[in-house]
């Protein structure tokens, strides 16, 4: 085993003594700016400390002090640093909502000729919170677009329902602004069609007019459904 | 707490910091901060200690969400990287030595066997963690240990143990191969 670990390139040592906290003083130091400046090594880190965090299960869980969340609080600084993308951008939805929305109805006339068609197979979800269907969606995965049909949702006076696509990562993407009185469709960003796979789970938050001002969810999540092979 | 039921809300709660999001901030200390308190206390033994490094993790977690990628790690991966880094940081600033009790000692406390409700949380990573360190030879396992769970250094490892410096290196590096090759090829048993 010995001869193995010597044939490992320095940086995969380093990454796992830095992982496991043993080194020290400017060893640490070096490690740490390698960690912030260089992804590759960032990335061996990670990994070593995904093989040990499971060990942090014998761990037993003590509660703070209840101030301990009062001190954070007011210790955070107004708001983190934002990164905001073309996905994230409002005005690309807003328009995005408004192109799609005038085509909605012929679109999903066309899905529902498409169903017939063999190959790829649509994908479906019954968009469900409080115990009824809020929207049905379908995806055309070969189109690379997304049919939400309202169900039994209530609109909101103020909020608009938005339309979120969670893959296997957990991390909300946005897709849409939705309509209680009509069909939408909404193509799907290229960048997030592989995601769009049977499993993911697409989601509905409340969300002022116009959508999320952050490209995150920022209101409530009214229903939630996940998508499967029709 | 279960880890895995929690996962995505954690990671969920975690996704909409980056928007200002503080109801979010505060989901991920209701899900996470026994566990991660439990972590900085093991490694500082001191809960005023402990507790200043939970609230820079949290300031560190609303500042830092957005570089959490979920396709690399999982949530309580990076948060609890984050939570031993920090109280690494403090052990090693404090120049205090800590835990650094007779190593016959060491190896009684830390080889005890987890509780059982730890147990049934662990999941499939963390009993292939275990078959895996179980393959290792004990004076490798308890230096892990000192390592992971009291964030002992090279040289308090060393010392702990009553070897040479470069003894110590040779054992650490032999065992963290060794639970890699396990991890990568060990079927789950």
């Amino acid at each position: 085993m010995s001869d193995a670990f010597d044939q490992l390139p320095d940086d995969e040592v380093t990454a796992a003594e830095f992982a496991l906290g043993v080194l020290a003083g400017a060893e640490r130091s070096a490690a740490q700016s390698r960690v912030a400046r260089e992804p590759a090594f960032a990335a061996m880190v990670v990994a070593w400390e995904e093989r040990l965090s499971p060990w942090a299960a014998e761990i037993a869980e003590v509660a703070p002090s209840p101030a301990v969340w009062d001190r954070i609080a007011s210790a955070l600084p107004a708001s983190p640093t934002q990164k905001q993308g073309l996905w994230q951008s409002l005005a690309f939805w807003r328009g995005l909502t408004l192109a799609t929305g005038a085509l909605a109805a012929a679109c999903v006339g066309a899905l529902i000729y498409l169903g017939n068609a063999p190959q790829p197979a649509p994908l479906f979800a019954a968009i469900d919170g409080g115990g009824h269907h809020h929207f049905v969606a379908t995806v055309d995965t070969a189109r690379g677009s997304i049919a939400v049909v309202p169900a039994a949702f209530a609109a909101d006076a103020t909020r608009v329902p938005e339309l979120w696509l969670i893959p296997a990562d957990g991390k909300p993407r946005p897709l849409g602004i939705l309509r209680a009185d009509r069909a939408v469709t909404i193509t799907i960003p290229p960048a997030l069609v592989p995601h769009a796979t049977s499993n993911a789970v697409l989601a509905v938050s409340l969300e002022p007019q116009g959508g999320s001002p952050t490209g995150q969810p920022t209101g409530p999540v009214i229903a939630t459904g996940k998508l499967t092979l029709l | 707490m279960d880890i895995d039921a929690n996962r995505s809300l954690i990671a969920a709660a975690l996704a909409r910091i980056p928007g200002g999001d503080r109801a979010a901030l505060q989901t991920v200390y209701r899900l996470t901060s026994a566990k991660l308190f439990g972590v900085a206390l093991r490694i500082l033994g001191e809960r005023s200690e402990a507790e200043d490094v939970l609230q820079e993790v949290f300031v560190t977690i609303w500042r830092k969400a957005g570089d959490f990628d979920a396709g690399r790690a999982s949530p309580m991966t990076w948060l609890i990287a984050i939570t031993r880094n920090r109280a690494i940081d403090r052990l090693r600033a404090s120049k205090r030595s800590r835990r650094m009790d007779p190593i016959d000692d060491a190896v009684e406390i830390a080889d005890s066997a987890p509780l059982a409700d730890d147990a049934m949380e662990m999941g499939e990573d963390n009993a292939r963690l275990h078959g895996c360190l179980d393959g290792l030879a004990g004076d490798e396992r308890t230096a892990l240990r000192g390592a992971f769970f009291d964030g002992n250094t090279y040289e308090d490892l060393a010392q702990r143990a009553s070897v040479p410096l470069g003894t110590m290196k040779s054992r650490i590096r032999r065992a963290m191969m060794k639970l890699k090759i396990c991890l990568e090829t060990e079927p789950t048993t």
